[in-house]
């Protein structure tokens, strides 16, 4: 638990230091700190993993030493330390990029690159509902600060962005308020002792789940997601769509997998599976008819988390364990082949002088890696094998198959894939269209190029770990 | 009627009016009020949940407190978010930073379709 104390600590110290020193300390030092900082998380995160791969099943920690019930409670458990890492590896990531690529970012995007790294490392570790929305709120309030460093043009979607994320954040508290009166706790594992389906927790959980699909960008709640994740600039459109919208979901799965009642959750469970299926075609198709190369991606974000909630929404109808493995491999899967998307998209853009999907005519030849990088991580959202994306729709598949009753939800599978590979392939089939080049403006930046690759190699890497990883996330999804 | 229950309708009737008015304007400034209104609906139910019990439950008065300071940040933040914004809309400089400057060339070539 310590090594978990100190990858959430480091950030939000150094997130504090920077503010303080606001224009003492020049672009370039503070960016090397905030690199610093994710990579000293990023090695407590790892013994922390170690920690919980030994100890084999999660570890409590009452703050204050108060008694439970009053305590606000911290729970490491195998997956909240997966995802430690994850986050800190991307904010590694995102962060050299950012400091080092011709995307130069102002020098407020690195205090807000670690208050959002601190505040998801909260999120991941919290096990109290208010807890919980404290660290959602941090999230949002951040994300949107982040939206409006792209300048100008950036505020009005910033500010929809964030009267939505309040709303949002509104209807959870809400839930949490009914939730609290009704049981008299916060604490997700004691609330899971007591929860019965009467209707005080019914509302209290669908209006927490409103708020978190809004949240999450989850169908059909998503319309806020392409104006805000296409406008801001690169580095932050990838943290935005690889981990951001990941803490909301976070959050959805703690209620319907702990706290709800087993009744209520088979009963909304294939509500959410089938709004799933309709995000999965709804946003590809979205994708697909997508002018600008940002949104394509951005929509794309929209169809992908399609998967995530068919997952939960089947976890919650069928109770098996093999989702919660199958949800988070998603995530995860998710996170890194749209990294690089976002970054390869960001490197065509400014190479090429165009935002138009149009415009990358020739750019295998012009701007062969990036082009690769963004082909490659397409390959693991689409689910081609041996991918991360693979690894997870295989996870999810199997049951569907085994049993004919289930065969329906493997058509939705189906289709997601289908349409995905439909909105990567239109990007790469004009990239070859060699006969009529757009010429790039500029040399390409070498360095942002093999950086947006790096995520893209990892997600395909999965599969010589899915082995243990599934083991890892199976042995004890809480 | 006890008055828990009355406080209870109560709230949620402010938390209903906040939504109705959210859904219902254009306007930014009124939209944050309209949200702010939720807020104090939902922390209207939280104080009357207090009273349930006799001596009242304090952990929802910390809560609410707490919420109340997070509702102020967001407040101010979405105030100067709007305002900059706004006169972005109605064309004056709003913070000549070097970003936003940078952001602005960068965006003004959208014409580059045109190109051959």
């Amino acid at each position: 638990m310590t090594y978990a104390l100190v990858s959430l600590s480091i950030p939000l110290l150094s997130a504090l230091v920077l503010m303080l020193a606001g224009a003492r300390l020049s672009k370039r030092n503070a960016g090397i700190m905030a690199i610093l900082t994710s990579l000293l998380s990023l090695v407590a995160a790892w013994f922390c993993l170690l920690d919980v791969a030994a100890a084999n099943q999660s570890i409590l920690l009452n703050l204050g030493g108060w008694e439970n019930g009053l305590a606000i409670r911290l729970r490491l458990s195998p997956l909240s330390s997966l995802l430690l890492l994850f986050a800190a590896f991307m904010h590694v990531l995102i962060g050299i990029y950012a400091g080092f690529s011709r995307q130069s970012v102002s020098r407020d995007f690195w205090t807000l690159s670690c208050v959002l790294h601190g505040s998801l490392a909260a999120l991941w570790l919290s096990a109290d509902l208010f807890n919980l929305y404290i660290t959602l709120e941090l999230l949002g309030l951040t994300a949107v600060a982040m939206v409006a460093l792209a300048g100008k043009k950036a505020y009005k979607p910033a500010s929809n962005y964030l009267i939505l994320s309040l709303v949002a954040s509104l209807f959870y508290l809400l839930g949490v308020a009914l939730v609290y009166g009704r049981y008299g706790s916060l604490d997700v594992v004691l609330l899971g002792l007591q929860t019965q389906s009467d209707t005080t927790t019914r509302i209290a959980l669908l209006v927490m789940t409103a708020g978190l699909m809004l949240k999450a960008a989850l169908w059909p709640l998503h319309l806020w997601l392409p104006a805000a994740h296409a406008n801001a600039p690169t580095a932050v459109s990838a943290l935005l769509s690889g981990l951001v919208v990941k803490g909301p979901i976070f959050i959805l799965w703690l209620l319907w997998s702990e706290v709800a009642p087993v009744d209520l959750a088979q009963q909304i469970g294939p509500v959410l599976a089938v709004a799933g299926m309709i995000a999965l075609v709804a946003g590809g198709l979205s994708a697909m008819r997508s002018p600008y190369l940002k949104t394509l991606v951005a929509y794309s974000t929209v169809a992908q988390l399609g998967y995530a909630m068919m997952a939960l929404g089947l976890l919650m109808t069928w109770q098996l364990p093999q989702m919660h493995v199958a949800l988070w491999l998603f995530v995860i899967a998710h996170g890194l082949a749209k990294a690089t998307l976002f970054l390869a998209a960001g490197e065509m853009q400014t190479t090429l002088g165009t935002k138009r999907v149009s415009g990358l005519r020739g750019a295998t030849q012009t701007v062969p890696v990036a082009m690769f990088a963004f082909a490659v991580a397409g390959g693991s959202l689409i689910g081609l094998p041996p991918s991360g994306g693979f690894l997870a729709k295989w996870v999810l598949l199997e049951p569907m198959l085994s049993s004919p009753q289930n065969w329906p939800w493997a058509f939705g599978v189906l289709l997601g894939t289908l349409v995905s590979a439909a909105y990567i392939f239109r990007v790469v089939a004009i990239s070859f269209d060699r006969a009529r080049i757009n010429p790039p403006d500029v040399r390409p930046d070498r360095l942002g190029h093999w950086l947006a690759l790096l995520p893209a190699l990892m997600v395909w890497g999965m599969a010589l770990i899915g082995e243990w990883l599934i083991e890892f996330l199976s042995g004890g999804g809480v | 009627m006890t008055g828990l229950q009355l406080y209870l309708i109560l709230g949620a009737a402010v938390f209903l009016l906040g939504l109705h008015a959210l859904l219902m304007t254009t306007d930014s400034i009124r939209r944050l009020i309209a949200v702010n209104l939720m807020g104090a609906g939902i922390f209207l139910i939280m104080v009357a949940l207090a009273g349930r019990i006799s001596p009242p439950d304090p952990v929802l008065h910390a809560l609410v407190v707490t919420g109340l300071v997070v509702a102020i940040s967001a407040t101010a933040f979405a105030l100067r978010l709007i305002t900059a914004a706004a006169r972005i809309d109605s064309g004056q400089s709003a913070i000549p930073d070097k970003a936003s400057r940078l952001a602005s060339k960068t965006l003004s070539d959208v014409a580059e379709d045109s190109r051959p």
